[in-house]
Order: structure tokens, then sequence, then C-alpha cells
């Protein structure tokens, strides 16, 4: 622990995560109520005595999470957290970290959600590297949420557009990513005269998920995210009909 | 003496055949130098570089190749830490937090090349130190282990989820144990393994089968670390490489007796369930400053300081291999990474193992350590370029490599969701204090433990002293009360107490 500071921001902070703990504990004993715990009766057929119960073991842990959660809550209270819970200091609130991590979790959730099932996996990826590499680079806020928003342009309308997975083979969201991914690499371009990390970008968010895609789709004969996207159809395509015959014969 | 030449013999012969194969080396060159790498970038760590790999090799080569990749990566990353640690003052791994301690003083007074020659040797030394244990030992305990039945398998497994609670806690214990809890609730989800009853599925088919050990994985060690990451960081300004890495002979001979020291405490450390190359490299650099004659310069640029921690992290990976594979209880973090490379080849490590899986593991190792001796030994300059490379731009490919990793062995969408999902409770775990190892270690030991404590409670018919009824079980028993009762504050005054009073 650095200070006295930290200290009480991380009481603070327990005693928010005691009671998340507390309630989910609580929430999942309920739940444990499912299981038959006392022989209980499934389509006619009497389930065990309460020692082999499925419920038993889970039953424990919830319990004990439920004691731990209030011993956790009580060192929090006794060191000042619940005074310093809804202050800023007990929040910890920060302006940059939160967008930073606001930012970042939205990037995340469109990378995972949105492009991977959806858009060819070498744009979408591109696209990634490229956003995260210039919106956190230097450390300025502007950027991460221009990195953000493009990411979310691509993720939402890839949702919106072919959210059920009998459309995800549609190449227009791979389409949307390829403009979006060429318009930030440009922007990445303008603003980058000196910086050697943000000049090597383009180079790394093309070469890596080229390379990754390839070799575990060629290489280790995997299954890869979206083998219908635009690019890797193409690859594919080429590596079984123009190039594999070449060895092959 | 005989049982020790057995298994010399046995080692040889999987040896030999290992060293006979081409492709070994193309794994061992790959895996060593991208377990050095991943240990040599301050933000990633050994946990990180096994896990990743398990993605790439764990089920898509033969299980030997796949166990070459892993090792390697392994003990490359252990000793990839020294890096940063030497010329940086950053600990590139926890397990080489220690290191900094007299390696960054070293290469301030110009002998930067003498401490990673060094290093480099004691790693080596060390990691052969708790191979041999590994050798031996591991078959003492096979035969024990035979007797082991449920009721100290299930005993076993909540000492190790206790334990690594106990001595990861970076803050109060009890967050250890709660993420040792949350663990292992997280295991319970899925069908139970005994009678197929659903628990916790909310009606999603996805999670009939549980969580997969690859996503979890993924989602608790990588996940966190991006969101930490992605951060302005001012560029690191290494130390410059003075003088030359190549040990002097005569130096090596006059600290052989720290060395031997330090990779015995690691590997008994690494021995320990739950307990990773962190803890071994701090205990042995505190035995190394209180039994050595020149404890006092100990942070001020000692070789014997900087060698107490380094042999001791390298050969905690033997002994955490011990555990392992003699009761399927990872010895540390990324042994637990390891495991769920074993699960996922439908190999169950514990007494039922294999045992030519055994030898080929120590044969690994062997091979592994020396290919890192000559690695850190004449590519030293090649790593220390590494060290410049901005977590900006390594940290995004991190998150590709992951993504496609925890995609490819499940083959779905819903693992990388439940990797996301994973990696942001850890994220907000990390962010509290809350030590991310025994989250996993509860995941993996989980279902061993539901399903031997139930069993136990089966033979018995519910009678609960079937857990203090046999010898070892009693014995077990007795070291998990202990060990929850010792950090009670009533009893830890009393202690401090009474040994103020013997004083």
């Amino acid at each position: 622990m650095d200070s006295d500071n930290d200290r009480a921001i991380l009481r603070a902070r327990d005693f928010w995560g005691a009671l998340v703990l507390m309630s989910l504990s609580l929430f999942f004993l309920w739940r444990t109520g499912d299981i038959p715990l006392f022989g209980g009766n499934r389509a006619g057929v009497r389930s065990a005595d309460w020692y082999n119960s499925a419920a038993i073991v889970p039953l424990g842990i919830f319990s004990a999470l439920l004691v731990l959660s209030t011993v956790m809550m009580t060192v929090a209270i006794r060191a000042g957290g619940a005074k310093t819970a809804l202050t800023g200091l007990g929040i910890g609130w920060n302006r940059l970290e939160a967008i930073r991590f606001a930012t970042l979790a939205m990037i995340m959730f469109f990378y995972i959600a949105g492009l991977v099932p959806r858009v060819d996996f070498i744009l979408a990826s591109g696209l990634l590297i490229t956003a995260l590499t210039f919106g956190y680079h230097g450390g300025y806020a502007a950027r991460m949420i221009l990195a953000a928003v493009a990411m979310a342009l691509c993720g939402t309308y890839a949702l919106a557009a072919n959210l059920p997975q009998s459309e995800w083979g549609a190449w227009d969201d791979d389409s949307l990513t390829a403009c979006v991914w060429t318009a930030l690499t440009i922007w990445v371009g303008l603003n980058s005269r000196g910086d050697k990390v943000l000049r090597a970008v383009p180079i790394i968010a093309v070469v890596a998920p080229t390379m990754l895609v390839c070799a575990m789709a060629f290489g280790f004969r995997q299954n890869v995210p979206n083998r219908g996207g635009i690019l890797f159809k193409q690859i594919e395509y080429h590596y079984y009909v123009t190039l594999k015959p070449v060895w092959g014969n | 003496m005989e049982f020790v030449f057995g298994q010399l013999s046995g080692f040889g012969a999987a040896f030999i055949a290992l060293v006979s194969d081409p492709l070994t080396y193309a794994y061992l060159v790959v895996s060593v130098f991208l377990g050095i790498t991943f240990g040599a970038l301050p933000g990633l760590t050994a946990t990180l570089a096994v896990t990743i790999l398990t993605g790439f090799f764990g089920n898509k080569i033969p299980l030997d190749y796949s166990l070459i990749a892993l090792l390697g990566a392994y003990v490359g990353a252990i000793y990839g830490g020294s890096y940063p640690s030497i010329l940086l003052n950053i600990p590139g791994t926890a397990a080489s937090a220690a290191t900094a301690m007299d390696g960054y003083p070293l290469a301030k007074a110009g002998r930067g090349g003498e401490a990673l020659g060094l290093t480099t040797t004691a790693s080596f030394i060390g990691t052969l130190i708790g191979t041999f244990a590994l050798l031996i030992f591991v078959w003492v305990l096979l035969l024990i282990s035979k007797n082991i039945a449920s009721p100290e398998k299930a005993l076993l497994a909540l000492f190790g989820i206790l334990l690594s609670g106990t001595l990861m806690s970076e803050d109060l214990v009890i967050k250890g144990w709660i993420a040792g809890l949350i663990g292992l609730a997280m295991a319970m989800v899925g069908l139970d393994p005994l009678l197929s009853e659903p628990r916790y599925t909310f009606g999603w088919s996805y999670i009939l089968s549980g969580f997969q050990v690859v996503p979890v994985l993924m989602g608790a060690f990588a996940i966190p670390q991006v969101i930490d990451g992605m951060r302005h960081m001012p560029p690191a300004q290494a130390m410059a490489l003075k003088g030359r890495v190549l040990p002097n002979l005569k130096t090596v001979r006059k600290y052989l007796p720290t060395i031997s020291r330090s990779g015995v405490i690691g590997t008994g450390v690494g021995a320990l369930p739950g307990v990773g190359e962190d803890v071994a490299g701090w205990v042995s650099y505190g035995v190394g400053k209180s039994v050595s004659k020149d404890g006092a310069k100990f942070g001020k640029g000692s070789l014997e300081g900087l060698l107490s921690s380094e042999t001791a992290n390298n050969a905690c990976i033997g002994g955490a291999l011990i555990p392992l594979l003699v009761l399927g209880i990872p010895g540390s973090p990324p042994a637990a990474a390891l495991m769920g490379a074993f699960k996922i080849n439908n190999v169950i490590p514990g007494p039922t193992i294999d045992p030519d899986i055994i030898l080929r593991v120590v044969a690994i190792m062997v091979l592994a350590s020396f290919t890192m001796f000559i690695m850190g030994l004449f590519t030293a300059r090649i790593f220390i370029k590494i060290l410049h490379i901005p977590q900006t731009v390594f940290l995004p490919v991190v998150l590709v490599l992951t993504t496609i990793g925890s995609f490819s062995v499940g083959g779905g969408i819903n693992d990388l969701y439940l990797m996301l999902a994973v990696g942001c409770v850890a994220y907000f775990m990390n962010m509290l204090k809350y030590p991310i190892a025994p989250l996993v270690i509860g995941v993996i030991l989980g279902g061993l433990f539901d399903e031997t404590f139930r069993r136990s409670l089966l033979i018995s018919n519910g009678d609960l002293s079937v857990f203090a009824s046999r010898p070892v079980a009693a014995m077990l028993l007795v070291l998990n009360v202990t060990l929850i009762l010792s950090q009670f504050p009533v009893i830890k005054r009393t202690f401090v107490r009474l040994k103020k009073g013997t004083a």
C-alpha cells in the first residue's frame, strides 16, 4: 500500500465490493434452492440423499462466501470505508482514468461481440490494433474517444445489420470496417509525424492478424472466426486452389 | 540407489527419443524465445505466456510437442523476467521482483553484463535442481498417492486453494480466500459430475458442460493485463549493458553453495500447492539475507542476493510440477495454465497419469533449460532491444492472440463472451487487490473438490468423520483448520504475545 490515502480508497471500494459479493451470495443461495437437497423427485426418479446432493457443495461455497463478504464489510466499515464510500475519494474518481476505462470497455465489447463473429478477422483485428495503439499510446483523451468511436461505429453496424447467426457471412459490415480502418490509418499517418511507434502501426495491424489467422487455419488446421470474411475467403481459396497444388504435385 | 538409477535410465531413454527428433529443436527454440520475450516485456507474465501458448499449441499438435512448447515458454518466461529487473529496475514478471533489488544496483555500477551472465547460469542450474527433484520425488509421491482416496483428495484440493489464497494476497488474506471461493463457485456451473444435475445454467445450453478452462485462463490473466497496460508510459531507459555476459567459472564456483541452497528452497516452495515463483524468489532472498555473511549488502548490488532469488524462481518450476503431476493440483499459476493444456488433451494429472509422460516432462525441462542457457548467454542483446517496445504496441497484439487462441480451442463464439466476462471480473478484482491465481486454481480444482467431497460422503453414508478417520485425511484436515485459524486476529495476537513472553 503506497499511502494512507490509497488505503482509504481501497477500503471504500472494499465496502462496495463486499456489498456486491453479499448480494451475489444471497442470489446464488436462493438459486441453489432449485437443486434438490433432501432426496428430490425428478420424473418419478428419487434422487440422492442430502450428502450426495448436487446442492451440498454450492451451498457450502455460497454460505462461506456470504460469511467472508460479511467479514470484509465489517473490516471496510471499521476502517472508515462506509463513510467515504460515496465521496470522490472513496470512489477514487479520476476523469482521465474513467475515460480510459470506458473507451477500452467499449472497444473490447464491440470487437468481441460485434466484429469478431461477423466481420473478417483480419479487418476486425487490424482496426482493433490501429485503434488501441493510436488511442492509448500518447495518453490523450481525444484520441481514446476517436478510437472508441471508430470501433463502436463498425461494431454497432455489424450488430444492427447482421445480428442473427444466419447473416454473419454478409460482407456489408466487412466493407464498412475496411473503410473505417483505412480512414483511421490515414488519420494516424497524418498525426504521427516524428513518432516511430505510430508509423509502425499500419504494418503491425496488417501483418499480425494475417499471420495469426493463416497459422491457425493452415498451420494448425483449426477453426478461425468468420471463415467467410471478405479477405479470409480469398486467402483460403487461393491457398487450396492456387498454392497447395503447387507443392501437392 | 537402484531406484535412482532406474529413474535416470528411464529419463535417458525419454531424453534420447526427444533429442533424436528434429522437430523438438524447432519447438524448443521458438517457445523458449517467445517465453523469454514474454518475460522480458514488463506487463506480460509467465502465466500469460503459458496461457496464450495453450490456446495455440494446447490441443492442436501431438502432446509431446505441445508440452515442449508450453514448458519451454514457462522456463523462458521465468528467466526472461530478469532482463527488465536488472536493466530497468522494473520486474518483467512477479517472479523476478526480488531480482531487481540487487540486479539494478549492479547494472548501475557497470556490472550489468556480469549480472545477466550469472543470472542466466543460476536460472539454468536452478531449473536443473527443480527438475532433478521432480524426477525423484514425483515417483516417491506417486507411490504414496496410490493410497490417497477421495477424502484426502478433497482436503488437498481445499488446502491448495486456501494456501494459494493465503500466500498470494497482497492486501488482506480474506481476499485470497474469497477469490478462491469465487473460482470454486464458477466450477459449480454446468452439469454436476455425479448426478448430472444442471446447476446455474439459466437455460443456456453452452454452459451445461461448465466453464471451459482456456477461455477462463485467457480472461483471468490476459484481459486485466491489457486493460491495465493500455496507458501512456514514458519510454523506459534501460541501462547500457556493460561487461561480458559469459560468466566467469571461478565466480560461479564461489557462489555454488548459494545457488544450491536457493535451488532447494525454490523447489520446496514450488511443491506447495498454489504458491508461485514470486513467493519462491522472496523466500530464498529472505533466507539468503539472514544466513549470508554479507547479508547487510543485500539490496545494494549483492551478487549473492541476485542469485538467491533468480535460482529459486527457476527451481520453483520443477517443484510446481510435482503436485501437478502427482495430485493434479497446480503448484503455481503457470502450472495451472499447464493443467489447462493437459485437460484439453484429455490427460488427467494425478496418481493415474501415464509414467512415460512424467519422464518426457523431465526430459523436456532439461532440454528447455539448456536452450534457455544458450539463448541467454549468446542472444542477450536481442532481448535487451525488446525491452524498448512500448506496451501500447504489443498489448493490442496480445488481445488478438488471446481472441483467436480462445476461439480455436472451443471453436465457438461463446468462449469469447466467457473470456470477456471473466476478464472484466478479474480486472475489478485486481483493482480491489483480490489475487487472481486462487480464482483460477479454484476453477481448475472445483470439479475435483466437488466430486471427491461428495464421493467421500456417499461412501460413508453421510458420516463426516470420514475426513478425520484416515491418517492422511486427518493430517490434511488439521492443516486446513490450522491454516484458517492462523489468520484469525485473536490467534495472531496470542502468538505475538507468546513470542514476546518467550523472548
